[in-house]
């Protein structure tokens, strides 16, 4: 599962002299300047989610905090028609959790997280720049999304229904608007309902060198009465290799009689 | 907790990159001009559940139609004589190579009526794979490039 | 403009080394569909024959025996369960050679990304470095490859693919595995990846196959999410189809 710290070891003192001048060579070819959609601004590399998800795990700097993280999630600004139904399933699902019960969940199936759950990056996240995109490789469920940077967004009728959506952007200065429409209305974050008119919007940028925020907004007129928006917030993670993530060895399955997670033991 | 700055560490400023030129108005349909001469690396894993040498048709309403991946599904009733409905379960490739053959994801829907060819399941459940089906609007469109009416 | 600091060791590498490349490797970013020949296409084009696949014994017998296991089943219409039924990936090599399913090559000075729209898989080559030594790669389905160019051709060295996944043409593979990539650009917009095998285990001699590209451009890669997957192996180790009922 997750990485170790062990594994960031894989830094290789490039061998000496004539080759390290010949890759130092190789890998900086003159090229020309950057401009308009083409310019890549610094996100590129590998990401852990700010502050850590869980104790020992990514960078374990824990001592540090760079930046003041981020405020909670706030609840879900949900219609009221829906919002009483959502909050008693929250809290069914919480007391079959006490109980030793989890609910069943879209993990359970090895199903990946999708807009805009997966920008939690619970594992850690990639970023890659190329003139006219950029793509986001999430570890976990390897999940990859593409925002393109010189098309228009689409509307959502026209937009297949997907897990992460589509997603259009653009630089306004050093922050990188995305907006992404499109979600399949059965991938929720939160289980949180939502149409087919869902939008998501990130500002995206840079608060140092180290450390991106992505202020998330979710609009959805039909479930939500307003904006439900919140931050997330990532560390760079120099020189950590992505891993892969094939689900091959899955042992949950659903309680056919109780509609829990369980895990098949051999 | 305290907010102690990290050590400084370089950012490496990513190389500019060659502006691309950028073709627009790729069509598609030249992904399909291949005419069958290529041949498929890794022969698909579950024709051989069906019956590719006979064809079937049906008439009937659509109550799903599932784009997704491994594979999308038309469900279908099919009426018979004396009112009795079957139901069936259609087979179709994956979004991507049906986009490749001109579907798009909102081509079928709940209470569209269509016909289509199938090959049907060996084992004579009410499945198959589909050939061609023929739209509420009158197009026509194959289970992906290579296969279809015209293609055999 | 920022001068890089590496710049210095540009010049010297230029007065000291061999004939160094200083013109920029090619760009293969973009995406990729499986080449198909079309009439009136110039046949060099086309990828050349793929070379045979010799085993050592005893993998040889056992890959005939379950070759014509395969035939066999497939003509009773009951094919042998395979990954798939599973929606397992490809893995390296295999998907790399996918009829059909475009490609996207993301490439970046310091690696260069592939993603294969079939399962979404996504590799990573990392450019020049050294390779790992076999044991030090916790083997999986895409293992660690590193690449460089070789003049205006990219060669991509990757170790570490675990035995369970499946091989080119379901050919048994060992740990030892390694598979050497050498890419091109034919024209601007037909690729070739000539890829070849060598398995001190399980292989006699090296199996060398060719898997061609043209360029799609404007095609926007789509997700490939295995969330509606109707196929099971049943009790007789028959591969079914779910249907439903309604």
């Amino acid at each position: 599962m997750r990485q170790t710290r062990r594994f960031r070891s894989w830094r290789f003192a490039p061998v000496l002299g004539p080759a390290l001048l010949l890759a130092a060579c190789a890998a900086e070819a003159p090229e020309q300047p950057a401009s308009g959609t083409d310019a890549v601004r610094g996100l590129n590399g590998s990401w852990e989610a700010y502050p850590q998800r869980s104790f020992g795990l990514g960078t374990a700097d824990e001592a540090e905090a760079p930046v003041p993280p981020p405020a909670p999630v706030p609840e879900p600004p949900l219609r009221p028609e829906y919002l009483e139904t959502w909050q008693a399933e929250r809290a069914r699902n919480a007391e079959l959790t006490r109980q030793g019960l989890p609910p069943v969940s879209s993990g359970m199936a090895c199903l990946p997280e999708g807009m805009p759950a997966m920008m939690l990056a619970i594992f850690p996240m990639e970023v890659l720049e190329t003139p006219g995109q950029v793509t986001i490789v999430q570890e976990a469920f390897n999940q990859v999304r593409r925002v393109y940077l010189d098309e228009a967004p689409l509307a959502p009728e026209d937009a297949e229904p997907r897990f992460s959506g589509h997603s259009v952007g653009r630089w306004e200065g050093d922050t990188l608007v995305v907006e992404t429409v499109g979600v399949k209305d059965y991938v929720r974050f939160r289980n949180v309902p939502h149409s087919m008119n869902m939008r998501v919007t990130e500002r995206i940028s840079l608060v140092t060198d180290d450390i991106m925020q992505n202020q998330v907004t979710v609009e959805d007129p039909e479930f939500l009465t307003g904006p439900w928006s919140w931050t997330w917030m990532y560390r760079r993670w120099p020189g950590y290799r992505m891993q892969e993530y094939v689900c091959e060895d899955n042992r949950y399955f659903e309680d056919p009689e109780l509609e829990y997670q369980r895990l098949r033991i051999d | 907790m305290a907010f102690a700055p990290r050590r400084p560490r370089a950012i490496v400023r990513a190389m500019a990159w060659r502006p691309r030129a950028r073709v627009t108005g790729w069509c598609l349909a030249l992904l399909l001009a291949g005419a069958g001469g290529a041949h498929p690396l890794l022969a698909h894993h579950s024709f051989a559940m069906f019956d590719t040498t006979s064809q079937v048709t049906l008439s009937g309403t659509v109550t799903s139609f599932e784009w997704t991946n491994p594979h999308a599904y038309i469900e279908l009733d099919v009426a018979a004589e004396r009112g009795a409905v079957t139901h069936w379960s259609v087979e179709l490739g994956s979004t991507s190579i049906l986009m490749q053959g001109g579907w798009k994801f909102n081509d079928l829907k709940r209470g569209d009526k269509v016909t289509l060819v199938l090959n049907p399941l060996r084992n004579g459940d009410p499945g198959g794979l589909l050939v061609y089906v023929t739209l509420p609007d009158g197009r026509e469109l194959g289970n992906g490039p290579g296969r279809g009416r015209g293609t055999r | 403009m920022k001068v890089p600091t590496v710049a210095v060791a540009v010049s010297l590498a230029m007065l000291l080394s061999a004939p160094v490349q200083a013109q920029a490797p090619p760009d293969l970013s973009g995406v990729w569909a499986p080449y198909r020949g079309g009439r009136g296409d110039d046949p060099s084009l086309a990828p050349p024959p793929a070379s045979p696949i010799v085993l050592k014994a005893p993998y040889a017998e056992r890959y005939e025996e379950r070759r014509a296991a395969e035939r066999e089943a497939v003509e009773r219409g009951e094919p042998l369960a395979t990954d798939a039924v599973f929606c397992m990936p490809y893995g390296m090599p295999r998907m790399m050679s996918v009829a059909l399913y475009p490609m996207e090559i993301i490439q970046r000075p310091q690696q260069i990304t592939i993603v294969t729209e079939a399962f979404s898989e996504v590799r990573r080559v990392y450019m020049h470095e050294p390779q790992l030594p076999v044991g030090e790669v916790p083997p999986g389905y895409y293992g660690h490859s590193v690449g460089r160019w070789d003049g205006e051709t990219l060669v991509i060295d990757t170790i570490a693919i675990k035995e369970s996944v499946p091989g080119y043409q379901g050919m048994p593979h060992s740990d030892r595995m390694r598979i050497t990539e050498r890419i091109r650009l034919i024209t601007p917009d037909v690729l070739h990846d000539e890829i070849t095998i060598e398995d001190p285990v399980t292989l006699e001699r090296p199996v060398t196959y060719t898997h061609a590209y043209r360029r799609m451009p404007g095609y926007k890669m789509v997700e490939f999410v295995c969330e509606n997957n109707r196929e099971y192996v049943d009790e007789n180790g028959v591969v079914r189809m779910r249907l439903r009922e309604n």
